[in-house]
């Protein structure tokens, strides 16, 4: 049974027509990291619809009738509608795509339906690279852009004859050749700073980055994900690793139970409001390439003396992208670690002191107590530092959780935490007292690689930390996780993460595999780094700083677009000269093969005469030699066809040179 | 043998002529060709001609619209990509080009037809070039494709259909020779016209009106029912040949089509007058195609009568043929 069921198959497949898989099976590996994103209500029918057209082409199904395919395209777009409350925009429109060309499968019979799909499945290639852009997708959507192109080749000469072998080496062949000529297009064509305009915007998907609000008590473990934020490079020197604090978002109002800043979404970026910096000291100077995370926010190292394009410093000195950062996006910048902000210039919002009345009473106490003690705020801050010193206060990453009262509950009950505890019961304590105090997060340190200048920032770098306005200081950082003495941390990975400097020094860990396995991570992060400064973050600007790097400096685009097509002329001449080029007619290499077949038969004293053809001669030598006949035949049959037929067999010149080689009169 | 096709006298254009800048740049040449030649045709650059197809245009298209989706979500991938495509296809055109260029188009003789059959144009293909030209599809105006692979230093026979409509020697329409290979998005296309005729014999009328000479109807019937003393040897098969007259043995065994020739008893004398025919001047050449055939197939000396022409009895395989050749071009209108 088995066996009858696998030969109908097997017989089945040979008659199915190659091109169709190739195009099935390259818009299938198309559509599979769509998977991530898309709801299961629509991988499903896309799968089905999938596999109908590979049943259809084996013979096993039908195609279904025309109104039952505008039944299916009614419900497609419901369930679309049902996902996604909209048809537009970035998730919307690429869901549309996948389930409306999946349903042209349905009705794909002419060579136009086959062009439609071919070339909507390129169409799916791009709207994936929304989504991802990094090395290994990118490495992923050539193979199968070389599927699709087998696809193509394999439609333009149809026949199940046809070796498939040979279109699949065709098409990476085809690709191979346009690559300098897209190499080319890809450095001299204009680059655009998009958008055009502004699709219906994306509610924001569950990112991988920092998050808005912060609820210290509600997660019970931190996560330890290992995805990069960001990567650095900085100009000069970097700064200490203790001093890297990478400033993200203030949190301002806290409800309680968690930080939110009411600000994020009626920020006002067409008129950002001043602040007072004084910079102390030298800038850093750096390139940050933040990953995407599909919010509006940026980093910077604490503080920025600027905003790099299509940006604003909010109120809070944050970095407020116009657009959410859905793409890599790479920006140079300026810091000044050491400065004054709103020095002498008392915060105007009363939000910086604002506590919910009925939350934390022995926090309020606490702090009316050290307050009292104190001479003055600064000494106020040491004291709060010098009480989570000096009480048992633990570091961890797996806290319990805190129901009723969270600050009161981790200050003292628990007093287990991490980084987030700490810097909302810190900045409770402050604006207790009286002190304007605001939640940072952003990241904490970040790792050197040491095959390549720049530094790496994960996501289990975050962190939140205080700051604190002072009289005569202004708002000033406070990081109070640091102030918990070393053996009260749990663990040595939890050490390393709040205390970067330390783990610098467990880096050169003796063990040699650990030693190789950092090494190749870095190796690897170091090709993805190259990867998207040279490939992603190729903007104008890259494109402008490339240009003048190669002497060609203040270029506009009318220029850059004849140099453009110059380019190109060049290099499809190149190509056309390689694809065109005359073989050298191989004429002479038959005679000299025939001359030497005769000089072979000449040392045996059969030479030839003059003015005796071939065909003479060759009889002459079979009527004294009449063992070498069947040689003699079929070389001189070889060279006479060679010589006089029309059009000459294929391989014949090798066939005669191999034959005049072996023979041994 | 019977040859469809005879060289022409008119002085030709060279292939090799240089064309003036307004013909080279005129439609006419895009058009129509370049006129018919005597050699083969070979396709060189100015014969070959190229425009992207309808998935060509579709896909420019797409193109279109993945470099705006790049521009506006700066997508740098999604320009790397729409930039590979783009080369792609300039690459592509270059050797959809390249797949026709250099070909050299000959054309055999063509056995003469019947009107209303259809011609079997020999055509071959010869590529001097090192590698193989693909899907190279060839047809004339109107008339069924075929399609052919042309292997490196090697050569392609097809036989191209042709479908006779009208009688008489007929110039052969050019040939349009064209390929996509190996995308699709591009189509190079070239004309090859060679300067020879086609014959084509009447439409043999199908059902026979026999004429009312006592002698033909006799002898045909008497003929038929002759015995194996008659029979006179094998001869190949001509269409229009009886079925009852066909060789099956030797078809069976695999060595063709052959038609039992009987003589001996054929010493009857016909002559296939026009005035024995009714009906306009096609209709009676079709009758006297028919009898000429059936003649032929009886082994009768015939002769035709014509007006002001006459072909003398004579039987002999020349016969047929000068007899159909006459009918094809027949020019008038019956008058004698």
């Amino acid at each position: 049974m088995m066996e009858r069921l696998r030969q109908a198959l097997a017989w089945r497949w040979r008659q199915v027509e190659r091109a169709q898989l190739w195009l099935l099976a390259g818009l299938a590996l198309a559509l599979l990291p769509h998977v991530g994103h898309l709801p299961w209500l629509l991988i499903l029918p896309t799968t089905l619809l999938l596999g109908w057209r590979l049943g259809f082409e084996l013979k096993l199904a039908r195609l279904p009738s025309r109104p039952l395919r505008w039944l299916l395209v009614g419900l497609a777009l419901a369930a679309t509608w049902a996902s996604y409350q909209t048809l537009l925009g970035r998730e919307a429109g690429v869901a549309l795509l996948v389930t409306m060309l999946c349903l042209k499968l349905m009705e794909m019979e002419r060579p136009r339906d086959v062009a439609i799909v071919i070339g909507l499945s390129y169409f799916v290639v791009i709207t994936v690279f929304l989504f991802d852009q990094s090395l290994l997708m990118g490495a992923y959507m050539l193979l199968v852009v070389t599927l699709l192109t087998t696809a193509l080749t394999a439609f333009s000469r149809p026949g199940a004859s046809v070796p498939q072998r040979a279109n699949l080496r065709r098409a990476a062949t085809l690709l191979a050749q346009a690559a300098p000529l897209a190499l080319l297009l890809f450095v001299l064509f204009p680059r655009i700073p998009g958008p055009l305009w502004h699709l219906p915007s994306d509610a924001p998907s569950a990112g991988t980055g920092l998050s808005d609000t912060m609820s210290p008590g509600n997660i019970s473990r931190l996560s330890d994900n290992d995805a990069v934020a960001f990567r650095v490079r900085f100009e000069a020197e970097a700064p200490p690793q203790n001093r890297l604090y990478w400033r993200g978002l203030a949190l301002t109002h806290f409800d309680g139970r968690t930080w939110h800043n009411p600000n994020e979404a009626r920020r006002d970026l067409s008129a950002p409001r001043s602040f007072d910096l004084t910079a102390i000291g030298e800038p850093v100077r750096y390139t940050l390439t933040l990953e995407p995370h599909q919010r509006r926010w940026l980093f910077a190292l604490d503080i920025p003396a600027n905003a790099p394009p299509r940006s604003t410093v909010s109120a809070d000195a944050e970095l407020i992208a116009h657009d959410s950062v859905n793409t890599l996006r790479q920006y140079s910048l300026q810091s000044y670690p050491d400065y004054r902000l709103d020095a002498g210039q008392a915060p105007r919002e009363f939000a910086y002191l604002h506590l919910p009345p009925d939350v934390a009473p022995r926090a309020r106490i606490l702090a009316r107590q050290l307050r009292a003690e104190s001479r003055d705020d600064a000494d106020y801050v040491q004291r709060v530092l010098g009480f989570i010193r000096q009480q048992p206060f633990y570091y961890t990453r797996e806290p319990p959780l805190l129901l009723d009262d969270p600050v009161d509950e981790f200050l003292f009950d628990s007093r287990r935490g991490f980084c987030e505890h700490y810097a909302s019961a810190f900045t409770v304590l402050m604006r207790a007292a009286g002190l304007p105090a605001r939640v940072m997060t952003g990241y904490l340190g970040g790792e050197d690689n040491p095959l390549a200048d720049y530094f790496i920032v994960r996501q289990s770098d975050a962190h939140a930390w205080s700051e604190v306005w002072l009289r005569t200081r202004g708002w000033v950082r406070i990081d109070p996780t640091t102030a918990i003495p070393p053996e009260r941390v749990e663990s040595l990975a939890d050490l390393e993460r709040i205390d970067p400097a330390y783990a610098a020094r467990s880096r050169e860990a003796p063990d040699w595999m650990k030693r190789l396995w950092r090494k190749m991570d870095f190796g690897w992060d170091r090709l993805n780094n190259a990867w998207n400064q040279w490939i992603i973050g190729y903007d104008q600007g890259a494109q402008t700083a490339f240009l003048k790097r190669l002497g060609m400096e203040g270029f506009d685009w009318q220029r850059m677009i004849g140099l453009l097509f110059a380019g190109l002329g060049l290099v499809v001449a190149i190509i056309a000269l390689q694809l065109f080029r005359r073989r050298p007619l191989p004429r002479n290499a038959v005679g000299e093969a025939y001359a030497r077949f005769c000089r072979k038969l000449a040392r045996r004293g059969l030479a030839r005469k003059p003015a005796e053809g071939a065909q003479d001669y060759s009889a002459r030598i079979i009527s004294r030699r009449p063992e070498l006949a069947p040689q003699v035949r079929h070389i001189t049959l070889l060279y006479q066809r060679l010589r006089y037929a029309r059009s000459a067999p294929r391989d014949g010149l090798r066939h005669l040179q191999q034959a005049v080689r072996r023979f041994r009169p | 043998m019977r040859s469809g096709w005879w060289p022409c006298c008119r002085p030709c254009p060279s292939p090799d002529m240089p064309l003036t800048l307004r013909q080279r740049l005129g439609p006419a040449r895009f058009l129509r060709g370049e006129g018919p030649q005597a050699g083969p045709v070979a396709l060189r650059q100015r014969r070959v001609f190229i425009l992207p197809t309808r998935q060509g245009l579709l896909f420019a298209a797409i193109l279109l619209l993945m470099l705006i989706g790049s521009i506006n979500y700066d997508a740098s991938l999604g320009y790397a990509l729409t930039f590979l495509l783009a080369a792609l296809s300039v690459v592509a055109m270059l050797h959809t080009y390249r797949n026709l260029l250099g070909l050299r188009v000959d054309i055999g003789p063509a056995e003469a037809v019947f009107c209303g059959e259809t011609l079997r144009v020999p055509v071959t293909l010869e590529n001097p070039a090192g590698q193989t030209r693909f899907a190279v599809s060839l047809h004339f105006p109107e008339q069924a494709k075929r399609v052919c692979d042309v292997p490196a230093d090697g050569w392609a026979r097809v036989e191209l259909p042709l479908s006779a409509k009208r009688r008489g020697r007929h110039a052969l329409p050019r040939i349009t020779l064209a390929t996509v290979f190996p995308l699709g998005l591009f189509r190079a296309w070239a004309y090859a016209e060679f300067d020879a005729r086609v014959l084509i014999y009447p439409r043999p009328a199908p059902a026979l009106p026999l004429p009312r000479d006592s002698a033909w109807q006799t002898d045909l019937s008497g003929d038929r029912g002759q015995g194996a003393d008659d029979f006179a040897g094998l001869r190949n098969y001509h269409p229009g040949d009886a079925p009852g007259h066909v060789h099956w043995k030797t078809l069976a065994r695999g060595q063709g089509l052959h038609t039992k020739q009987f003589g001996g008893d054929c010493a009857e004398e016909l002559w296939l007058d026009w005035r024995a025919c009714a009906g306009d001047t096609e209709t009676r050449l079709s009758s006297l195609t028919h009898w000429v055939l059936a003649a032929d197939a009886a082994h009768f000396r015939y002769g035709l009568r014509l007006p002001g022409q006459t072909l003398p009895l004579a039987h002999e395989p020349r016969q047929r043929d000068r007899c159909l050749e006459a009918l094809a071009l027949f020019e008038g209108d019956g008058s004698p």
